[in-house]
C-alpha cells in the first residue's frame, strides 16, 4: 500500500512538472488573457429612459407601417403608442428601420428560442447586469412596506398587438377566467401562495393592479421579475398549455370560455375546427407560436406558426417601445427562424453566415472553427459568460436507499468531499471548455450577491489525491482489490458507483469518461451511464439514481429557480426525490431526511420567501455554504459560455454589446433588447 | 452425391488394374473428389476472395489480441494530449542505424484561434521497440501481462507515442481503434447466427410446405417487418437490469432483436424454394422415397447454399453498421465502451472535420472490413455454385 | 387466381389490425409517456413543469387511461377517418405527415430510380465478363458503397461543399423558395437540390443490388437451357435478357416488399445529417418523444405499405417465373 501511494504521488509530481509548461502559464494567466482577448467584453446594455421630463414629444414609424397608415388600415403611430411609451437609449447610436433577422431553431421543442426575443413582454424585467430591476411592459411595480401587496401600474394607452386596449381588465380576466377555472388550470402554483395562503390578483383602476397576499411575501417582487411561472410573460407561460403570467387578451379568448356562452356551443366550435373538446381549443387559441391570431404585445408577432419549416414573426405595430428621439421600436421588419433538424446543422449554418444572431444551440467545442471562419461568414463571436458555478455538478442522492451499502457511501459527507478532491477541473476545463471556465464549487460567480464569499469557491474543490485517498480510507473503505479499487464493507466486491447522464447541452458522458478515470486514483470505480432522457427523468422520480449529473443553471438568483441548489421541486429533484417530496407536501407525502444539514436547509429556504433582500441573501448565502461543505452537488467548472454565450453576430448589425448577461433570468437575446438592433445597410 | 463419390473412389482404388498405372489425372480428381474440395479448389482461384478472407483473419486475430497491439490505456484521458496530430516516425538515428523514433512533443493552446498547438520538444526522443512494456491487461482475459507490440524503449508511451494521433480527451487512436475491433467484431456474431437459423427454417419451412403455413408465415413476416425497432430498442433497453454494462445491455438486446430481424432471409429462401419445389431432381427424389427432411437438406439446400452464404456475408457487415448507425442515433453503444461506432460517432461533427480531421480513420477499418466479407462472401458464393 | 387476390386482401386486413395493435404496444414500451419525454424536454431548455401541469397534460391527452382504452379510442377514430392530433406539433396528424409525405416519396423515389438504373445493368455486366478487369471495378466501387456508412458520408460531404463553395447545403430548398408558394422555379431549387441526398441514399442500395443480380444471373447462366439456347442459334443478348435476367429478378421482385415502406419513409439517418424534412426524422422523433397519434399513424402506414408491398411483390414473383405461378394455381 504504502508503495504504490509514493509511486502516485512520485508520478502526479512528474506529471505535474511535465506539465508545467503547459499549465503553470496559462492557467496562472488564463483570467488576464481571457480578460485581454478581443472575445470577452465588457457587459453593456441599452439603458432606459425613465424621466418622463426627457420622453420624446414626436413619434415615427416604420415604412411598412407608415404605408399602412396612409391606406387607412392602421391608425396614427401617436394613437398606437401608449401615453408613457417605454423609452430606450440605443446602445451605440439611433438605428434605421428595415431588414430581416435570420435564426434557426430546432423544432417545436425549441419554443424557448421564440419566446425569449418576445421577453420584453414581462411586467419588469432585468437590466443589462442582471442584477437590477427595471421596467418593462408595467410603467412600475410597487411592494407594500409589509410585502403583502404589490402594485403594478400599467402604461395608459397601451395595446395589444391588435389595437385592442390592454388594460387591468386583462389580468383580472386571466385570475378569474383561466388561473381559477379548474378545466384549465388543475391545481394553482406555488408561486401564487405564501405560507400555504393563495395569494388574490384585484383591478384597482384601468390601469393599476395588485397582487395581495395574506402574509409579508418580498421574494414576489423578484419572482415577477425573473423567469417564473407568474412572472414569465404571456408568450413563455401561456405556450404550450401552461396557462400563467400574470394577464392575457381577454377581449379575443373570451370567445372560447364557456363562460360567455355556453360549453355546448364552445364544444361544437371546437370540434368544428378540429379539437376533441374547448379545453383543448383554448390551449391552442392562447398559444403564440402556433395561433397567430393571439394578440401579443413583444415586439414581434408570429406570422408562420412554430410547427412549420419557417417560423415567422412580423413587427408588432403597436408596441410600446420608442427610442429616445421618438422612433417606435423594433427597428427590424421581421424574424425568420429556419428549421434544422439537429443541431449540428445549426452549427454549420452559422459558420456559414447563414444567420444574423445565433447563440442558441452553438456548441462551444466547435469554437476554433467557428473563429477561423468569421471573415468568411461575415460574423464576429463575442463571448457572454454565465454567473452559475457549474456548467456540470454532480447531484448525490440522498435519499437512495435500494442499496443499503451504496446509500451509506452516498450520505456520507466525508465520501462525497474525497469524490470531490479527486476530481482535475483544470483538466475538464482544459479539454471540453478550452479552458474558457472558472473551476471550482457550484456557487454562483463572485460578483453575485448570493456568493458566500471567495473562499468557498475553492473549498473542497481543488485536486487533492492524497488528502482524498486519505479521507476515504479513514471512513472505512481502505481495502481494496487487485486493481485497486476499494471494496464494499458488506461483501467484499468492488464497490461500483452509478453515475446517470445524458447527452444533452454538453457532452457529459465524455466529461464523466474523464472523471471516471481520474477517480481511478482514488480507488473508486464509477459506472457512467448515458441514458435516454425520458428514461433518465423516470430513474430519478423513482429514486433509482446514485448520482446525476446536469448542470446549475439558474440557481444564480437563488430562489427562483432552486431546484438544481437544492431538493425542493419534486419534478427534478436529483439530490433527492424523496425529500422533494417531503418538502413540497409539507410531510404529507415523501421522506424527512435524517441529515440536519439538509433539515436547516429546508429551514433556511422556507423562511427566505418572508424576508427582505439583503436578508434573503445572507439567508442564501448561508444555505451555499452547506452546500459547499456538505458537498451534495460536487461542481466542477462554470461560470462558462458554454450554454448560449458563443454568440455570432452578422457584421451588418448594430447595436449590439459586446458582452451581454446569458444567466437564466436574463434570458439572452431578449434581455439584450432585441428591438433596438438594426441592420447597417 | 457424397457418399457415392467416396464409394467410387475407394472402389478406384482398390481396383487392380489401378496400381499400375500413373497418378489420377486432373479430369479423375474433380470427378472423385467430395464437394468441399471442389468448393475449395474454385475458391482458391478467385484471388481476391481469397486476399479478403485472410484480411478477415487478420481482422479477428487483432481483435483477439487486441490489448497486445494497442500501447497506451484506451482510456486513460489527459487534457494535455489532446487532439494531437499523427506523428512522424524517424526510422534513422543520428548515427545512421536503424532504429525508430519520434520526438516528444509540447502543446500549448493558443488563447487567438484557441487550438493547441503542438511543437517538437527537440531534447526529448523516444526510441520504438518492438514487444516493448506498457500498460497492464489481460492477454485473452487470463493472462496477466505488460507486454505489447509497440511500444517505447524507457518510458511511457503516453508521453511520446502518437502514431495516429489522439482524441479530445487525449486518448491514442490507434490503440482505441485496436480495442474497438474487438467489441465491433464479436458482438455482432451471436445475432447473426440467430437470424440466419431462423432465416432457413421459416423461409424453408414456408416455401417448401406453402399452403396456410406459407400464408401465415408471409404475414407474421409483415407484422413483424412493420414493428418500430426503435421503441423496442428503448424499451428492452429501460427493461435490462440497472448494473448490466452497456456491452452487456447491447449484445442481450441485438440477440433480442434478431429474432425480428430474419424476416429478409426469410423471404429470400422461400422465394428459392417456390422455385426449386418443381425442379425435376426433387420430384426425383420424392419418387425415390426420400423423406421430407432428406429433400430439404440433401438436395435443395445445396442448391442455394449459395445464396444463404451470400446473405450471411452480406448480414455480420450489415450488423456492424447498425451497430455505427444506432450509436450516431444515441441508441447503440456507449462510452466508456469502445467500439468503431462509438469512435466514429466521436468524428462525426464539425469541429473533427475542421480541426482533427484524422480521427475518421476510424472509418477506414469499418470499410476495409465491409469490403473483406462482402469478397469473400462473393467468392464462397462463386466457389459454392453446383453449377460451375 | 381470383380466389387468391380476395383470400390476400382478407388476410391483409388481419395483419393491418395485428401490426396496429402490436405497434401501439411497443410505443408505449420505453418507460414514461410523452409528458414525461415533454417534460425532459422543457427542462433540457430550462423550462420548468411543475407536477400540477404535468398531471393537467395527462388528462388532456387521456394518457391517464389505460393503454387499451386509449387503443380502443385510436383505433376507433381510425375507423372513421381521423388520426389524431400530434401533441407534438399540435396539428392533426394527417397535416403533420402530408406536409412531408410527397417529398419524402419524391426523394426515395429518386434514389430508387437512380439505385436500380445503375445496379442492373453493372449487375449483369459483371455477370456476364466475369472476373474481368470491369467486373472487379464495378465490384469494388459498389462494395465500397456499402462500406461507408452513409451519415458519414453525408457529414463529410456537407461539410466539403461547405469549405469550397461556401454554401451548406441540406435541406430540400434554398431559404428564398421555403416559404414561396409552387412554381417552376421552386420545383427547379428543388431538384437541382435533389440529386445529392438521392446519391448518398442511392449508394449502399446499389452495391447490394450489384451483387445480387451478379449472384442470380451467374446461377442462371450456367443452367443447361441457356446452352441450349446458344446452340439454338439466339443471339447472345436474346440469350441473356429472355430468361436469365427474369429468373435473376426473383429477389428483386422479393424485395418489392420493403421498398414500398422505404418510399414512404426513406432513411432516417441520412435525412438527419442532411436535414431534409421527410418522414423518416418525423417517425424517429415521435418515437423517442411517444408522441403516440403521430408515431402510431406513421407505423401503421408504413405497415399498409408492407402489406401492399408483399402482396405486389407476390404478384410479380408470380408473372416472372411461371414455375411459381404454376404452383400457386395447384
Amino acid at each position: 500500500m504504502a508503495i504504490s501511494r509514493s509511486v502516485l504521488l512520485a508520478s502526479v509530481a512528474f506529471a505535474m512538472l511535465a506539465a508545467g509548461s503547459f499549465f503553470a502559464g496559462p492557467v496562472a494567466a488564463q483570467n488576464s488573457e481571457l480578460a485581454k482577448s478581443e472575445l470577452v467584453g465588457k457587459i453593456e446594455g441599452p439603458q432606459l429612459v425613465l424621466d418622463p421630463a426627457q420622453m420624446p414629444k414626436e413619434f415615427h414609424e416604420a415604412p411598412m407601417l407608415a404605408e399602412l397608415v396612409k391606406a387607412g388600415k392602421l391608425p396614427p403611430v401617436k394613437d398606437r403608442l401608449p401615453a408613457e411609451p417605454l423609452v430606450i437609449k440605443p446602445l451605440n447610436e439611433i438605428g434605421k428601420y428595415g431588414g430581416t433577422w435570420r435564426r434557426g431553431f430546432t423544432g417545436t421543442g425549441d419554443v424557448e428560442n421564440g419566446n425569449r426575443i418576445n421577453a420584453s413582454d414581462k411586467l419588469i424585467f432585468w437590466d443589462e447586469s442582471g442584477n437590477k430591476i427595471v421596467p418593462s411592459v408595467a410603467k412600475s411595480v410597487d411592494m407594500s412596506p409589509d410585502g403583502k401587496t404589490f402594485t403594478i401600474h400599467l402604461r395608459k394607452g397601451m395595446k395589444w398587438s391588435d389595437g385592442a386596449p390592454f388594460t387591468a381588465d386583462d389580468f383580472t380576466f386571466w385570475f378569474e377566467d383561466l388561473y381559477s377555472n379548474k378545466d384549465i388550470v388543475p391545481t394553482p402554483i406555488a408561486d401564487m401562495s405564501v405560507n400555504g395562503k393563495p395569494g388574490r390578483l384585484v383591478k384597482v383602476d384601468e390601469t393599476t393592479v395588485q397582487f395581495q397576499f395574506d402574509d409579508p411575501y418580498f421574494l414576489f417582487y423578484d419572482m415577477l421579475a425573473g423567469d417564473t411561472l407568474i412572472g414569465g410573460g404571456q408568450s413563455v407561460r401561456q405556450s404550450q398549455t401552461f396557462t400563467f403570467g400574470a394577464y392575457s387578451p381577454g377581449h379575443y379568448l373570451k370567445q372560447f370560455l364557456p363562460k360567455y356562452s355556453s360549453e355546448e356551443e364552445v364544444n361544437k366550435r371546437a370540434k368544428a375546427e378540429g379539437f376533441d373538446n374547448w379545453v383543448k381549443m383554448i390551449h391552442f387559441k392562447k398559444d403564440w407560436s402556433l395561433n397567430k391570431e393571439l394578440p401579443t404585445l413583444g415586439p414581434w408577432h408570429m406570422v408562420n406558426p412554430i410547427n412549420t419549416p419557417n417560423w415567422v414573426l412580423e413587427r408588432n405595430p403597436y408596441y410600446y417601445g420608442v427610442d429616445t428621439v421618438g422612433n417606435q421600436l423594433p427597428y427590424i421588419d421581421r424574424v425568420t427562424l429556419t428549421l434544422a433538424e439537429n443541431t449540428e446543422v445549426i452549427n454549420l449554418r452559422a459558420i456559414a453566415g447563414e444567420y444574423d444572431l445565433q447563440e442558441r444551440h452553438i456548441d462551444i467545442g466547435k469554437l476554433p472553427v467557428i473563429l477561423e471562419n468569421q471573415k468568411k461568414g461575415n460574423y464576429t463571436v463575442h463571448l457572454d459568460l454565465a454567473i452559475n458555478g457549474a456548467d456540470t455538478i454532480l447531484q448525490i442522492n440522498q435519499s437512495y436507499k435500494a442499496d443499503p451499502e451504496v446509500a451509506k457511501w452516498l450520505t456520507n459527507a466525508d465520501f462525497r468531499r474525497a469524490l470531490s478532491l479527486g476530481i482535475d477541473r483544470d483538466q475538464l476545463n482544459e479539454t471540453f471548455w478550452l479552458g474558457l471556465a472558472t473551476p471550482g464549487s457550484a456557487v454562483p460567480a463572485e460578483s453575485s450577491p448570493y456568493n458566500p464569499g471567495p473562499e468557498w469557491r475553492k473549498k473542497w474543490s481543488t485536486l487533492d489525491i492524497k488528502k482524498a485517498n486519505e479521507m476515504l480510507d479513514a471512513i472505512g473503505l481502505a481495502k481494496k482489490d487487485g486493481e485497486g479499487f476499494r471494496v464494499r464493507t458488506d461483501n467484499g466486491q468492488r464497490l461500483r458507483i452509478q453515475v446517470q447522464t445524458v447527452r444533452a447541452f454538453l457532452p457529459w458522458p465524455n466529461q464523466l469518461e474523464m472523471i471516471a478515470q481520474q477517480w481511478k486514483k482514488i480507488g473508486i470505480q464509477a459506472d457512467v451511464k448515458e441514458v435516454e432522457r425520458t428514461l433518465a427523468m423516470t430513474r430519478v422520480l423513482n429514486n433509482e439514481h446514485h448520482i446525476m449529473v446536469w448542470n446549475n443553471g439558474g440557481t444564480e438568483l437563488f430562489y427562483l429557480f432552486p431546484r438544481h441548489a437544492i431538493p425542493v421541486d419534486p419534478t427534478e429533484a436529483y439530490m433527492g426525490p424523496e425529500f422533494a417530496q417531503w418538502y413540497a407536501s409539507n410531510g404529507k407525502q415523501g421522506r424527512k431526511p435524517d441529515d440536519p444539514n439538509l433539515l436547516k436547509i429546508f429551514d433556511l429556504f422556507r423562511s427566505a420567501a418572508g424576508q427582505q433582500a439583503e436578508e434573503r441573501y445572507k439567508t442564501a448565502q448561508e444555505i451555499w455554504k452547506i452546500l459547499v461543505d456538505q458537498q451534495y452537488g460536487i461542481g466542477t467548472v462554470g461560470q462558462s459560455a458554454a450554454l448560449m454565450g458563443v454568440r455570432l453576430v452578422s457584421n451588418k448589425l448594430g447595436n449590439i454589446a459586446s458582452r451581454v448577461c446569458i444567466a437564466q433570468h436574463c434570458r439572452v437575446p431578449g434581455g439584450s433588447h432585441p428591438e433596438q438592433w438594426y441592420y447597417k445597410q | 452425391m457424397r457418399a457415392t463419390s467416396a464409394i467410387s473412389g475407394i472402389f478406384a482404388r482398390l481396383a487392380p488394374w489401378r496400381g499400375v498405372a500413373a497418378a489420377p489425372s486432373a479430369e479423375e480428381r474433380i470427378a472423385f473428389a467430395t464437394q468441399f474440395q471442389l468448393t475449395w479448389w474454385r475458391f482458391r482461384k478467385h484471388r481476391l476472395a481469397v486476399w479478403s478472407g485472410v484480411i478477415v483473419a487478420l481482422f479477428y486475430l487483432v481483435a483477439i489480441f487486441a490489448d497486445f497491439i494497442a500501447y497506451t490505456d484506451p482510456h486513460a484521458t489527459d487534457a494535455r494530449r489532446s487532439y494531437i496530430p499523427p506523428q512522424a516516425i524517424h526510422i534513422f538515428d543520428a548515427d545512421g542505424s536503424v532504429s525508430p523514433w519520434v520526438h516528444g512533443l509540447k502543446g500549448k493552446r493558443d488563447l487567438k484561434t484557441f487550438k493547441i498547438v503542438y511543437s517538437v520538444d527537440p531534447e526529448s526522443k523516444l526510441y520504438l521497440r518492438f514487444f516493448a512494456e506498457g500498460y497492464r491487461y489481460d492477454l485473452f482475459g487470463l493472462i496477466p501481462t505488460t507486454t505489447h507490440l509497440i511500444g517505447v524503449a524507457d518510458g511511457n508511451a503516453e508521453d511520446g507515442l502518437y502514431l495516429l494521433g489522439t482524441d479530445l480527451l487525449g486518448r491514442d487512436l490507434w490503440s482505441r481503434i485496436a480495442v474497438a475491433t474487438r467489441i465491433s467484431l464479436f458482438i455482432g456474431l451471436a445475432g447473426v447466427m440467430v437470424s440466419l437459423f431462423l432465416g432457413v427454417l421459416l423461409g424453408g419451412i414456408s416455401g417448401l410446405y406453402g399452403g396456410t403455413i406459407d400464408t401465415l408465415i408471409q404475414r407474421l413476416i409483415e407484422v413483424i417487418r412493420s414493428i418500430p425497432t426503435i421503441p423496442l430498442w428503448m424499451g428492452l433497453a429501460a427493461a435490462l437490469p440497472n448494473d448490466w454494462t452497456t456491452t452487456q445491455i447491447y449484445f442481450a438486446i441485438t440477440v433480442i432483436i434478431s429474432f425480428i430481424g430474419w424476416t429478409d432471409l426469410a423471404r429470400v429462401v422461400r422465394g428459392r424454394f417456390l422455385a426449386l419445389r418443381g425442379e425435376d431432381f426433387v420430384t426425383a427424389a420424392e419418387l425415390a422415397g426420400a423423406s421430407r427432411m432428406r429433400i430439404i437438406f440433401r438436395h435443395m439446400l445445396p442448391s442455394f447454399l449459395s445464396h444463404i452464404i451470400a446473405a450471411t456475408s452480406l448480414a455480420l457487415p450489415a450488423m456492424i453498421i447498425s451497430e455505427t448507425s444506432l450509436s450516431f442515433l444515441g441508441l447503440g453503444l456507449r462510452p466508456p465502451a469502445i467500439s468503431w461506432g462509438i469512435l466514429l460517432q466521436d468524428a462525426q461533427n464539425i469541429q473533427t472535420l475542421g480541426i482533427a480531421p484524422w480521427l475518421l480513420v476510424s472509418a477506414v477499418p469499418v470499410i476495409v472490413i465491409i469490403l473483406a466479407f462482402n469478397f469473400l462472401g462473393d467468392g464462397l458464393r462463386d466457389a459454392a455454385d453446383p453449377y460451375g | 387466381m381470383i380466389a387468391y387476390i380476395v383470400r390476400r386482401l382478407l388476410l391483409a386486413i388481419v395483419t393491418i389490425w395485428a401490426i396496429s395493435v402490436l405497434s401501439f404496444v411497443i410505443i408505449q414500451l420505453p418507460p414514461g409517456d410523452f409528458v414525461d419525454a415533454y417534460i425532459s424536454r422543457m427542462s433540457a431548455n430550462g423550462s420548468a413543469v411543475s407536477a400540477e401541469e404535468a398531471q393537467s397534460l395527462r388528462r388532456l391527452y387521456g394518457l391517464d387511461r389505460p393503454i387499451y382504452v386509449q387503443y380502443a379510442k385510436w383505433m376507433g377514430r381510425v375507423a372513421e377517418g381521423n388520426f389524431g392530433d400530434s401533441m407534438e406539433w399540435q396539428r392533426p396528424v394527417t397535416e403533420v405527415i402530408g406536409d412531408r409525405l410527397w417529398l419524402t416519396m419524391v426523394v426515395s423515389i429518386a434514389a430508387i430510380i437512380l439505385t436500380w438504373g445503375i445496379a442492373l445493368p453493372i449487375g449483369i455486366y459483371s455477370a456476364v465478363r466475369q472476373y474481368s478487369i470491369g467486373d472487379y471495378i464495378f465490384t469494388f466501387l459498389g462494395f465500397l458503397g456499402i462500406a461507408i456508412p452513409n451519415f458519414l458520408l453525408a457529414l463529410i460531404i456537407m461539410y466539403f461543399s461547405f469549405k469550397l463553395f461556401g454554401t451548406s447545403i441540406g435541406g430540400l430548398f434554398s431559404a428564398e423558395y421555403q416559404l414561396a408558394p409552387w412554381s417552376f422555379a421552386k420545383l427547379g431549387d428543388m431538384l437541382a437540390h435533389l440529386p445529392l441526398p438521392a446519391f448518398i441514399l442511392a449508394v449502399a442500395g446499389t452495391a447490394q443490388l450489384i451483387r445480387i443480380m451478379r449472384a442470380n444471373l451467374l446461377d442462371e447462366l450456367r443452367k443447361p437451357y441457356v446452352v441450349t439456347a446458344r446452340a439454338k442459334g439466339l443471339t447472345e443478348m436474346r440469350v441473356i435478357m429472355k430468361y436469365p435476367v427474369r429468373a435473376a429478378l426473383n429477389p428483386f421482385a422479393s424485395s418489392l416488399a420493403y421498398l414500398f415502406p422505404y418510399v414512404v419513409s426513406g432513411s432516417i439517418i441520412v435525412s438527419l445529417v442532411l436535414s431534409l424534412p421527410t418522414v423518416g426524422p418525423l417517425l424517429l422523433t415521435s418515437l423517442i418523444a411517444q408522441d403516440m397519434f403521430l408515431a402510431g399513424t406513421i407505423v401503421l402506414m408504413l405497415g399498409v405499405m408492407t402489406v401492399i408491398g408483399t402482396f405486389l411483390s407476390d404478384l410479380v414473383l408470380m408473372w416472372i417465373d411461371p414455375r411459381i405461378r404454376f404452383q400457386v394455381d395447384e
